[in-house]
């Protein structure tokens, strides 16, 4: 018998057929184990939900007496409300201006390639992450209990949770910049600062105008609920009427929430597509500006009149905002007393003033993200791929789903948790379904834009062979979208855990009730204690999501 | 013997400018055509009319028996099953294994979508590993695409192509973007294997000395218009640099337009 491995001359032998299989790598042995723990995590949520269509229908009615109610919608006092639209602007933009101010030294603090050292960075980072973990509807509860009732507790509110967001993805960005241009830089002598402001800055730039732009769009609809806490702006006038079962008023509202959140997304479109495509290369102006007069400004061209315009409009709304909704800032100092007082009786946390309670409303929180998260990506993909210029196959297709994605999106997910509630009754499965809906908006957008920046080599080449529309999404645009389609769902996951902490606002489930329950009878005690809980969950999901990204990249 | 590809007065406009200005060509079976020109001179929008990728403005243009300005989608994409292609920039996708790129080549005889190697038939998964053999590259079968040097990720490119078993083949530029050895490795391969399979050949160059070592013929075009045609051999060097001169579109072609 001819020995395994014998090299040479030998006994003819069948030539070894080589494998026509992927071999089995321990990265796919982790990949399945974690999608059916992850299946069998949203089988586990969505049974004890109770989770069942039946719910669905037999809500039916109550939606249409619901529905019934609202007809016609009403917009009583339209000065107040119209007022009122735009204070809750003027907070989202001033929410946003300020946690951009917050987290471009914190970026630069965070970052591996500028951070000044390994202690620094680590607190740079604990302070991000604390401001994502906390969501920013209990930002606005708490604040409002230390400073009262008004418009800078929301303002404060938006601009630390949102710093959770922009200084994470602001530093990812410094990180993944060339350091090339830095080297340079600092070739010519630069100082510490002038290097980064040379070498870096104009790198990531752009990626902050889109980012900042992306965030004013999220606060707009976090704004128009603050005032459900008494933070300020709309959501006041909103919760009025629904207290006092005004529908066709509450409607009224929603009607007008709905147009400032698709105003300000048409604007954000015009924003990016003004700020964001590039010049044509070739065409630059400087080539053929005369010779004879000698430049030393760039010359107005229409991407540097779009610049100066959108960054005079933005200071000039900052400003304004600060006057109108009569904020002074120095009332932030003064009120510092006031929020470390709070603070102070925040500890030491406690976790037992309503017993085991507090582990089934943590549990039911967990569920209903999960199971929000799964029927939200179901939803999404067939929604978003058809939203995307290479996959749509007609041009009605691509207008119909862009439109179906941007009118969810104008719906905050709070609305929509009232209307579950009116329609299923109280209890987490409003909530979830509020939040699967939810979803759609967010995920189907980010999937969209994922499939409109495939690299359109692949896609041709499938096209060059006589693949036809099936193969083509399924070869050349599924794989290159999938691992952000992966990023993106997990991202949701814990967009979608940290709403699930505040449903309970509007009776939709969840630790929210506890917590503002807690707030209100002033257990400060044990409202520390689940901000903590929160804080934890939240940082071992994202964990989890971290690994899960890294492993399909 | 009726010719591969004939185009006639074939015009493709971009807005303001002419890519393509009034181009008339005809390539015989098994010819191996070299086409040149300054960048932008309008050769990668010739090669991409020819297998309907992009529409012509005006004129016809018929590849292997069919009409392709007046093809319908289907027809379109059944032409395209026997017209290979090798882009300049390969196009694999980069998060997907050596072999699933090269199956994707296959995609025309099968129906409906695939996703992942395993939604393959297994005979067909043999072929694409054979084809992945003779370019070489039979080990890095399961390798992700985006982890080869760029000279071996244009041989996984002509594997794919290979595993349409095409009547003709065009190639943009296939080793514009490689090193002159790896260039004269990937260019050695293509030739065989078009030698080896009979299969006409439509291939953008730059480097003139490779394309009169290759070509049977030489066509040349100078902002969309055809100005040079004619049999590679007795051609000198000279001639063809005139291709790149530039000169005002007006003056006469460099050569002889009827080669
Ligand atoms: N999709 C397009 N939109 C607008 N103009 C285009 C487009 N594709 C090509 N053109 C223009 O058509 C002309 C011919 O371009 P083409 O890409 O065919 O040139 P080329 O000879 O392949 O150049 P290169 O050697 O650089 O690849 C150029 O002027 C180019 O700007
Ligand atoms: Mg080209």
């Amino acid at each position: 018998m001819a020995e395994p491995g014998h090299a040479g001359p030998g006994p003819a032998r069948p030539p070894v057929r080589p494998p026509v299989r992927p071999p089995l790598t321990a990265r796919h042995a982790r990949l399945t184990a974690a999608v059916l723990l992850a299946l069998a995590a949203v089988v586990t949520s969505a049974v004890s939900l109770d989770v069942s269509l039946t719910a669905f229908t037999e809500g039916a009615e109550d939606v249409g007496n619901l529905i019934d109610r609202m007809l016609p919608a009403r917009l009583d006092e339209p000065g107040r409300i119209v007022d009122l639209a735009v204070e809750t602007l003027l907070i989202a933009v001033l929410g946003t201006v300020l946690a951009t101010v917050l987290s471009v030294p914190l970026a630069f603090l965070a970052a591996r390639n500028t951070g000044p050292g390994r202690l620094v960075r680590t607190g740079a980072r604990g302070v991000i992450t604390f401001c994502r973990a906390v969501p920013d509807l209990v930002f606005a509860v708490l604040l409002v209990r230390a400073m009262g009732i008004g418009v800078l507790p929301g303002v404060l509110a938006l601009g630390l949770h949102s710093v959770g967001m922009l200084g994470k993805v602001f530093a990812e960005a410094i990180e993944d910049s060339d350091p090339g241009p830095r080297e340079a830089a600092r070739a010519t002598g630069a100082g510490r600062l002038q290097e980064l402001a040379a070498g870096v800055l104009p790198q990531v730039v752009p990626a902050w105008i889109s980012l900042f732009v992306y965030r004013i769009d999220i606060n707009l609809r976090t704004s128009v609920v603050l005032g459900f806490v008494g933070a300020g702006g709309i959501g006041f006038a909103l919760q009025d009427a629904l207290r006092g079962l005004v529908y066709d008023r509450a409607l009224g509202i929603v009607v007008v929430i709905l147009v400032i959140i698709a105003g300000m997304e048409l604007l954000s479109i015009g924003l990016r597509r003004l700020l964001l495509t590039r010049p044509v290369a070739g065409r630059a102006a400087g080539a053929t500006a005369p010779r004879d007069t000698v430049r030393v400004t760039a010359p107005w061209s229409r991407e540097r009149i779009a610049r100066f315009g959108s960054a005079a409009l933005l200071a000039a709304v900052t400003v304004h905002g600060l006057f109108a909704l009569e904020i002074d800032p120095r009332e932030v100092f003064t009120s510092l007393d006031d929020i470390a007082d709070m603070a102070g009786r925040m500890l030491p946390p406690d976790f037992t003033a309503v017993g085991g309670a507090l582990t089934t409303a943590l549990l039911e929180t967990l569920a209903i993200g999960v199971v929000a998260t799964a029927a939200g990506v179901v939803l999404s993909i067939p929604l978003g791929l058809l939203a995307a210029h290479p996959v749509a196959p007609h041009p009605l297709v691509y207008w119909g789903a862009r439109a179906t994605i941007l009118g969810v999106r104008a719906i905050p997910e709070l609305v929509l948790a009232i209307v579950f509630v009116a329609a299923i009754g109280l209890g987490p499965l409003a909530g979830a379904a509020a939040l699967a809906v939810g979803s759609v908006g967010f995920l189907g957008k980010l999937v969209a834009d994922a499939a409109e920046e495939i690299d359109p080599g692949p896609l041709e080449a499938v096209r060059a062979v006589g693949g036809g529309w099936w193969q083509r999404l399924s070869t050349a645009v599924v794989p290159q979208v999938v691992p952000s389609l992966v990023g993106s769902s997990l991202y949701l996951l814990d967009v979608n855990i940290r709403a699930s902490t505040v449903l309970g606002i509007v009776g939709a489930g969840g630790v929210g009730f506890l917590l503002f329950e807690a707030v209100r009878t002033l257990n400060f005690a044990f409202a520390g204690g689940i901000v903590l809980l929160v804080f934890v969950v939240v940082i071992v999901v994202e964990r989890c999501s971290g690994w899960l990204r890294r492993q399909v990249r | 013997m009726s010719p591969v590809i004939t185009t006639r007065a074939l015009t493709r406009r971009f807005g303001g400018t002419t890519a393509l200005d009034d181009v008339g060509l005809t390539v015989g079976e098994g010819e191996l055509t070299v086409l040149l020109g300054l960048s932008g001179s309008g050769k990668s929008t010739l090669l991409r009319c020819l297998n309907g990728l992009l529409p012509a403005s005006s004129g016809e243009i018929e590849v292997l028996g069919v009409r392709v300005d007046r093809a319908r989608p289907g027809e379109l994409r059944a032409l395209r099953t026997r017209v290979g292609f090798v882009f300049q920039q390969f196009h694999l996708v980069g998060r997907l294994s050596c072999l699933e790129n090269v199956l994707v080549g296959g995609l025309g005889r099968l129906r409906g979508p695939r996703y992942g190697v395993p939604t393959y038939p297994r005979a067909m998964r043999r072929e694409a590993l054979d084809h992945l053999e003779r370019v070489g590259l039979a080990d890095r079968a399961f390798q992700r695409a985006d982890t080869l040097s760029g000279g071996q990720q244009q041989r996984v490119a002509i594997a794919r192509t290979l595993m349409q078993r095409p009547a003709l083949l065009l190639a943009d530029e296939p080793v514009a973007s490689l090193d002159p050895e790896n260039a004269r490795v990937v260019m050695d391969l293509l030739v065989q294997v078009c030698l080896e399979e009979r299969m006409t050949v439509v291939c953008t160059l730059h480097q003139v000395d490779l394309a009169l070592g290759w070509a049977d013929r030489l066509i040349g075009l100078r902002q969309g218009v055809k100005v040079l045609d004619r049999a590679a051999a007795g051609l000198d060097r000279d001639a063809v640099m005139g291709v790149y001169r530039q000169v005002a579109p007006d003056a006469g072609p460099v050569g002889d337009r009827h080669g």
